[in-house]
């Protein structure tokens, strides 16, 4: 069999590769740029030690497990911090690209290819060790909202442990070495997939596209800035929470057979934003602060009252949300019906202050409400983060 | 946790101040199972290192943790792939690594003192013959599966 490679020759191969602009002439290093291009997923890291814990602050990985534990009967504070001293240390190689200790398959750990973990626990897990006491202010079962059509299997859990990688394989080695080592604790309750661009599809910092199309996550604020740390990270309350977050996780199934009927121009009504960039309907950029008070000359509001982003606009200061939305695609009916939606992530210092009241107004009235259905909800307290020698959330349980 | 990374940077420091140590061990993890039980057994698995320019054996160990240590390997008796201590040791080649792993070298624990559970960490001085003892603290306990074979003593062995 003759390859492209073999058939074309290295430079033209470095060529066809996209590797345009290289200079000419110097065949070996066109073949080792070749080969940096090719391999480049593989060698990128995240960090895993700092004040908080690694894949929040981040762009969006290209493939996620969201994985849900209920803790055994028996398990207590001792075996929970022992369980957290071998998920860190799991972690930590694994965003190595290595292979975690007594790993059986090492030859599947390839690369680091962004892989990150976080660890968090739910509402059940303070009451079942009786640690409430512990429970980070602004933090519990989320009240129940008329749009919910919340379904067990995707919903609550003791312990999270989200993760996410650039490459399917190394996510699915990574997450049975995360289970493997959480089956003397605990037990899996679900496991949510999902998904988002794969690197090098969109630029780094471009907001995600949902499946509906929409440009999915504009209004988040900016990594690295203040804006950032008032909205997600919490500096107050328990030592284990000092730098962690609470999350907010829902599974948002999309009705596509119906929202497909909507032409373009209501769809951008629903949400008040173009679909071609994500501008709001009163500007040109997706960066674009929306106009609510903009009319058209026949009186009526060009963001309408029923808008998704106006329903969504903080009602005061500080009622802002970090999201992270990933998609998932669970399959097609017979009759062509897709079920997809968004694994939608929620991260913020206290929900009561946060997420609650934004939902609470879009429960009342949202377009969107019509073709977006939660089916599943959590809410996780994630711990800060580890320097070296740390376990997570060692204060928790010590 | 925290103890057991200021007990190996320790190693590491001393590692990197005097010359290397004779022997490195690399990766070192022992079985957490249903067997590693008070009274029970397991297996310490993980990469020796010879950084010497003669072979070195390893020879045994001793540890708290469990009444008897000994150096198994698997090996292929009448048709079956069976458990037995190695006959004067296991010798690690100069300047080269060996591989303890399940299935194959191991440093069998017997007669183990406490429950093993996931998580917990034991310290294990392994004995050669040409180099000096080495203790390892914060050997860790992981859950691992497979391998139950490996358990059967040579007393049992003998009654297959």
């Amino acid at each position: 069999m003759v390859t492209r490679r073999g058939f074309l020759g290295t430079g033209a191969a470095a060529a066809a590769s996209g590797l345009v602009g290289v200079a000419a002439g110097a065949g070996a290093t066109n073949a080792s740029a070749s080969q940096n291009l090719e391999t480049f997923v593989a060698k990128r890291e995240l960090s895993f030690h700092g004040e908080h814990q690694m894949g929040i602050e981040a762009d969006l990985q290209a493939v996620t497990n969201f994985i849900a534990l209920d803790i055994k009967p028996g398990t207590n504070k001792a075996s929970m911090l022992r369980f957290m001293s071998l998920i860190t240390d799991d972690i930590q190689r694994l965003t190595r690209g290595e292979p975690v200790l007594a790993d059986p398959a090492p030859e599947l750990a390839i690369g680091a290819a962004r892989f990150s973990a976080y660890v968090g626990f739910g509402p059940s897990l303070f009451s079942k060790l009786g640690l409430q006491a512990m429970q980070p202010e602004g933090f519990h079962e989320l009240p129940a909202f008329k749009v919910d059509k919340l379904q067990e299997q995707f919903s609550g859990g003791d312990v999270l442990i989200h993760v996410a990688a650039d490459d399917p394989i190394v996510l699915a080695h990574g997450t049975r070495g995360l289970v493997r080592d959480s089956m003397p604790f605990a037990s899996v309750r679900y496991v949510q997939s999902g998904f988002a661009h794969t690197p090098g599809m969109v630029p780094a910092g471009i907001t995600h596209r949902n499946l509906m199309g929409q440009v999915d996550g504009t209004a988040n604020p900016k990594f690295g800035t203040k804006d950032f740390d008032s909205v997600v990270w919490i500096d107050e309350g328990p030592t284990w929470i000092q730098g962690g977050t609470l999350l907010t996780f829902r599974r948002i199934a999309m009705q596509l057979d119906t929202w497909d009927q909507l032409g373009t121009p209501s769809k951008e009504e629903v949400i008040g934003r173009k679909l071609s960039n994500g501008a709001p309907l009163t500007g040109d950029n997706e960066s674009d602060t929306p106009d609510l008070a903009a009319r058209h000359p026949n009186g009526l509001t060009v963001i309408p009252d029923f808008a998704h982003i106006r329903r969504a606009a903080p009602a005061k200061d500080g009622e802002r949300i970090f999201r992270r939305p990933f998609s998932y695609d669970a399959g097609i009916s017979s009759s062509g019906s897709v079920d997809v939606g968004l694994l939608w992530t929620a991260y913020q210092r206290n929900m009561d202050e946060q997420f609650i009241p934004i939902q609470k107004r879009l429960d009342e009235l949202d377009l969107l409400n019509s073709w977006t259905v939660p089916i599943g909800s959590a809410e996780f307290a994630v711990a800060g983060g580890v320097e070296s020698g740390e376990v997570i959330a060692e204060a928790l349980f010590s | 946790m925290r103890k057991f990374s200021i007990l190996v940077a320790a190693v590491l420091v001393l590692a990197g101040c005097s010359a290397e140590p004779e022997v490195a061990a690399t990766d070192l993890w022992v079985k957490s199972s249903e067997s590693s039980l008070a009274g029970g057994m397991t297996a310490v698995y993980g990469t020796l290192t010879n950084n010497t320019s003669a072979d070195i054996v390893l020879t045994g160990g001793k540890t708290d943790a469990a009444g008897v240590t000994e150096v198994h390997e698997m090996a292929m008796i009448n048709g079956q792939m069976k458990m037995q201590e190695i006959d004067g040791g296991l010798t690690i080649p100069a300047g080269q690594s060996i591989e303890l792993e399940p299935g194959g070298n191991h440093l069998m624990l017997m007669q183990l003192t406490a429950d093993l559970l996931a998580g917990d960490e034991i310290s294990v001085t392994f004995s050669f013959t040409g180099a000096a003892d080495l203790l390892v603290d914060g050997i860790v306990a992981k859950p691992a599966e497979g391998g139950d074979e490996e358990y059967h003593s040579t007393e049992m062995d003998m009654d297959n």
